[in-house]
Order: C-alpha cells, then sequence, then structure tokens
C-alpha cells in the first residue's frame, strides 16, 4: 500500500506542472500589460523609465526564465501580495479554504447517504415505479443549473418564506463553526450543492448491482439461506460499489466547480467566492493563487479516491 | 379454420414490422428512433427552439414589436400578462420584454452549446485517434494533456480568462469547446487503441494503406456514432457551463442576452420581481434535458448493446 500511495503522489507531480505552466502562460497571454496598467494617466514617464520598471518586475527576461523565477517564488509559498487586499495572497485563500471543505465535505457524505440507498433501490425495484421515479429526477437533476436551483431556493424559503437565512455562515455578530446556527446556514448550500452528485450515483449504482446481482456468488449466498439483507449489505453492495468509486472523480470535479457558483448565491464565504471577489476587483494574484489550490485540492482529493479504490479493491495493485 | 386465422394473424404482424435484414447502421438506427416516443418529443422541443432562436429577429420586429434592447422606464417589473405579445414573461428592471430576450438569449446560449461542442468534438477526435493510434511520445502528451485540464476545476480556468479577456459569444464558444474535448478524446483514444489491433486494420494496413487513410477510412466510423452522442451530451454541459460562468458575470456579456446573464439581473431584483428567474432557468433546463434524452436515444438507437454504458454526465 505505502509503495501504491508513493507511486500515486509521483505520478501527479506531471499534472501539478502542468497546472502551474498553463496558469503562468495564461496570464502571460494577457493583452494588457502590467506597466501600461501601473503607470495608467502618468504622463512624465519617459521610455527609459518604463525600461527600468520592465527590468525591475524582471518582466525584460526570457519566458523560461520568468517561468523558473515564479516556480522559485511558488515553492517558498509566495503567491503575492492581493492588489485590493495588501495582504499575502495565500493567507487570504488558506483561511478561506476550512469553510469551503466543510461544505464540500457535507455535501459528498449528504451524496453518499442519500445516493447509496436509491441506487440499491432502483435496482432491487427494478422496472417499477421506484426506478422509473430515480431515473427521471436523475436525468433532470443532471439538466438542472446549480445557480439556477439555489436561487429558487433563496426565492421560497428565504424571501417568501423566511425559514432559511439568506446566506452567509453565522448570524450576524456570531462566530461558530459547530452549532445550530452553522447548521441552519449550511442546509440551502449543502443540497443545492448535492443535486448533481445525488442524480450521478444511483445511476452508475444501479447499473453495477444489476451486474453483481446476476453472479453465481449471490445465487450461492442466497441458496445457503441468507436473509436478502445480508446479501445485498454483504455481498451484492461490497462488490457492486468498487466502480463507484472511480465515478467520485466526476463529483469532486463537479463539486469544484460549483462551489463558485454556490458560493456565490448563498454568500458563503469560501475559496469560491473570495475568487469571484478578486475576479470582480482584477485582483489577478488572489486569483491565480485560488486556481493553483483549487487545482492542488482537487489533484489530492483524486490521489485520496485512487486509494480508497485501491483499499476496496486489492486486486488494482497488481497492475 | 379459425385456428388457421389466428396462426396467420399471429404471423402476419410480424412480418408487417420487421425491418430489412441488411440494413446498415444508420437506417438501422432510424428505424429504432421512429419507435423511441421520448427521443422523437426532445428532438421536436430541440427543432422548435432552434428555430425560434434562428427567427428572433423575424418574431421580433413582425410579432412582438419590440427590440431586445428596447427600454420602457414606465412599464418596469411588469409581471407576466396577456394583454401584448411582448408582455407575455413580464418585463425587467428597464422594461425590456422578457420574452424577446428570451428568444436572443436563446441565440447565443445555443450558438455557444453548438459551436463549442463542434470544437471540443473536432479536437478530442483529432487528439483522441492520433493518441491511441501513434501511441509513443504523442500519446504522452495528449494523456498529460488531458490528465492536467481535468485536475483544474473548469469555472475557475474560465474566471481567469473572463478577466484577461472581453469575450464575445464566437471566441467565448471556442474557449468552451477548447476545454470540453477531455471525454470524447479519451474515449475516441480508448476505442482506436482497441480497434487498431483488429485484423481489418491489419488487413488494410498489409495492402499499404498510409496510417491517415486507415484513421479516416477504417477508425473514425466506426468510433463516430457514440462519438456524436458524446458531442449532443457535450452541448447540454456547454449550455450549463455557459450559463453559469455568464450568471457571475464573467461570460457572455450584457446589452447581449444570455440565459446566463438574464438570470444574473433576476437574482439582482430576486425579492422584487421574482417571475424574472422562472423563464431563462426553465428554457436552460428544458433544452440540456431535450440533448441529454436526444443523446441516450441516439445511443440506444446507434448501438443498442451500450445501454446504459455511457453516463449523461463524466
Amino acid at each position: 500500500m505505502g509503495r501504491f500511495i508513493a507511486r500515486r503522489l509521483v505520478q501527479a507531480i506531471p499534472t501539478l506542472f502542468g497546472v502551474l505552466l498553463l496558469t503562468f502562460l495564461l496570464s502571460r497571454l494577457s493583452p494588457s500589460d502590467p506597466v501600461k496598467l501601473m503607470l495608467y494617466g502618468n504622463t512624465e514617464v519617459t521610455q527609459e523609465d518604463r525600461a527600468q520598471l520592465y527590468h525591475a518586475l524582471g518582466l525584460d527576461k526570457p519566458l523560461p526564465v520568468q517561468f523558473a523565477e515564479w516556480l522559485w517564488q511558488l515553492a517558498h509559498l509566495d503567491f503575492g501580495n492581493s492588489i485590493y487586499y495588501h495582504r499575502p495572497a495565500l493567507d487570504l485563500i488558506l483561511e478561506r479554504v476550512p469553510n469551503s471543505l466543510q461544505l464540500s465535505l457535507l455535501a459528498f457524505v449528504f451524496i453518499v447517504g442519500v445516493g447509496i440507498p436509491l441506487g440499491v433501490i432502483a435496482a432491487l425495484r427494478r422496472g417499477r415505479i421506484e426506478d422509473h421515479g430515480i431515473r427521471v429526477f436523475s436525468v433532470v437533476g443532471h439538466a438542472v443549473p446549480e445557480f439556477w436551483l439555489g436561487l429558487i431556493f433563496v426565492l421560497t424559503f428565504a424571501v417568501q418564506n423566511r425559514w432559511f437565512p439568506i446566506g452567509s455562515m453565522n448570524v450576524v455578530g456570531t462566530d461558530c463553526t459547530l452549532c445550530w446556527d452553522r447548521a441552519w446556514h449550511l442546509v440551502g448550500p449543502v443540497l443545492v450543492l448535492s443535486i448533481a452528485g445525488i442524480a450521478n450515483l444511483p445511476r452508475i449504482l444501479r447499473t453495477e448491482v444489476l451486474e453483481v446481482i446476476s453472479q453465481d456468488y449471490v445465487r450461492t449466498a442466497r441458496s445457503k439461506g441468507l436473509s436478502e439483507q445480508a446479501v445485498v449489505a454483504v455481498h451484492v453492495l461490497r462488490n457492486a460499489l468498487i466502480p463507484v468509486v472511480t465515478s467520485f472523480g466526476t463529483i469532486l470535479l463537479l463539486f469544484f466547480s460549483g462551489q463558485l457558483i454556490i458560493e456565490r448565491v448563498f454568500n458563503w464565504p469560501g475559496l469560491g467566492r473570495l475568487t469571484f471577489e478578486a475576479a470582480v476587483s482584477k485582483d489577478y494574484p488572489v486569483v491565480q493563487g485560488a486556481i493553483i489550490i483549487a487545482s492542488t485540492l482537487l489533484i489530492l482529493s483524486y490521489i485520496i479516491r485512487d486509494i480508497a479504490y485501491a483499499w476496496v479493491d486489492p486486486r488494482i495493485k497488481v497492475k | 379454420m379459425a385456428a388457421t386465422d389466428a396462426t396467420v394473424q399471429q404471423l402476419r404482424v410480424p412480418v408487417a414490422e420487421t425491418r430489412r435484414v441488411s440494413a446498415g447502421l444508420w437506417s438501422d438506427a432510424v428505424w429504432r428512433l421512429r419507435h423511441d416516443p421520448t427521443t422523437l418529443v426532445a428532438m421536436a422541443v430541440l427543432v422548435v427552439f432552434v428555430t425560434l432562436a434562428l427567427g428572433a429577429d423575424f418574431l421580433a420586429t413582425s410579432f412582438f414589436h419590440r427590440a431586445f434592447s428596447q427600454q420602457d422606464i414606465l412599464s418596469s417589473y411588469e409581471k407576466p400578462s396577456l394583454a401584448e405579445p411582448w408582455q407575455w414573461l413580464g418585463t425587467d428592471e428597464l422594461g425590456r420584454s422578457q420574452a424577446v430576450r428570451l428568444l436572443y438569449g436563446a441565440r447565443v446560449s445555443l450558438f455557444v452549446g453548438g459551436f463549442g461542442a463542434l470544437t471540443a468534438l473536432v479536437i478530442g477526435l483529432t487528439a483522441g485517434v492520433t493518441a491511441g493510434y501513434f501511441r509513443g511520445w504523442w500519446d504522452d502528451v495528449v494523456v498529460w494533456l488531458v490528465t492536467t485540464l481535468n485536475s483544474i476545476p473548469r469555472l475557475y480556468l474560465l474566471l481567469i480568462v473572463g478577466i484577461l479577456w472581453r469575450l464575445e459569444p464566437f471566441p467565448f464558444a471556442m474557449f468552451l469547446g477548447l476545454l470540453g474535448w477531455l471525454g470524447i478524446c479519451n474515449y475516441a483514444r480508448g476505442q482506436t487503441i482497441s480497434l487498431r489491433e483488429r485484423e481489418y486494420v491489419l488487413a488494410a494496413r498489409t495492402v499499404g494503406c498510409t496510417p491517415l487513410r486507415l484513421m479516416v477510412r477504417h477508425i473514425v466510423p466506426n468510433i463516430l456514432p457514440l462519438i456524436i452522442v458524446l458531442g449532443m451530451i457535450e452541448i447540454g454541459q456547454l449550455i450549463l457551463t455557459e450559463s453559469a460562468i455568464s450568471f457571475i458575470g464573467f461570460g457572455i456579456q450584457p446589452p447581449t442576452p444570455s440565459w446566463g446573464n438574464m438570470l444574473t439581473n433576476a437574482a439582482q431584483y430576486l425579492s422584487k420581481a421574482p417571475h424574472l428567474i422562472f423563464p431563462p432557468g426553465l428554457a436552460v433546463v428544458v433544452t440540456v434535458l431535450c440533448l441529454y434524452l436526444v443523446g441516450d436515444g441516439l445511443r440506444d438507437a446507434l448501438d443498442p448493446r451500450l445501454r446504459g454504458a455511457i453516463g449523461t454526465r463524466r
């Protein structure tokens, strides 16, 4: 297992390098000249001053050198300073990450908690009303934009009926991470963030359960007198869940994109909202840092998924 | 006698329904599609939407008598009413007709989805088939690109693009396509790797077929049906992405209406004019739903063995 994890970590290096390269290139491809922006409206600047400024900022060096210097800075955890807050970008980002993680982890637990029973029910009641109902929900759930669902939630449960708060994490003036107030604020964003996953998971699980349930060992388990619950829980589900773990990758990718929108709709002060606000105020270092951190988190979650996969299916390590 | 009649009846019914034994892939698919009402209805809805979007100019001038940017401050925040056609879906904060804007929004959203998916399809197919066929360093590069792009949340990437450039619908659709080819590429690559070991490919190579001809004539036609299905699903995905990124203000810029940026407006006046959030959102849901249904239906029609093998969302 240790070797597997080590190999998986090494495999992540080129991916991370690609993310950094792409982020760097995007900023250099930008048509706006940083020096022009800095000197905007200043008429007394000579050509020499400009050249000096280019030199001071390191913009006159060849691109590969600039990239290497930038990587060196990142390696020292220097993501630059926020133009808007005048604080290190990394500090700003790391302050927000726990809020986003709280949201995502809860939504993930919710997806697994609701999605697995739904998938099993759909397979066991194949062709019945439950199966059709779950199928319709899956297809529609895929087609609904999350932010729109969020808006409708806010409109019906926060504006027209005052059942849930309209946004943010806590009632103004209070600050707690594990309390009823926070739970009350979490309901909307977690529900909306889970929809895509809850639509996705049962569909995949249903196919897998149907595949496994016709296997010989399931028949053996039944014929030796095990109860139906024991057969499903021990013999069917354990094997059907293996491919489902792979599909968590999709859910994770959806999460990180979904966050950006959901945090905007529900005014949740997480990584997504920080990035959005930084983008509005053209705070480039923060946006760049947020993309790098979000991608790193995503790569890490892929690794965790693969480890989970190897753990539920020991055959994978042999390959 | 009666028994014979019954037998004749039984024999006759299936005969009328049987299709040609030697039907090709496409005519076979058309036959199956004709017997799939869900897919047919979804297709019809899409055709209506596309027609309405294409006829937006004509409808705006001769039926609604309103341009999409025409303001009427005196009748702002109006609820939907049947008084005049342009008031059917109400008006926004500047008194602009929501119905007319929805039509023009359809134009932008459908174009962005369609053109973006086409770009994604071309890139994904080219990269996937060549990577799977040649393997070696090129395959490594393609796989590395796919994993890298899959590791950056799409909306974050679009956000950074949105800061750097103000995009018109055309380059915007292109950008979406540049980010959306990963799934198609993965599928094309996997299929090519298994197809290139087949006897008929070996036979073609033996008689001196060039790699280009081999890929175009022998491999692509075999994977094209499902690539088209993935393309349909991609259109839906891109329409969703467009609406999301426009909603947060970094996609299609006003005054050009898109379903996404109409919802931005609606969100701002949520308590004052709640009716504004329903039409654009429902338009997205219905369009994307129909695209998925047509995609599913096409997949079943083109290859019934694969029923349920490819999800609607990757």
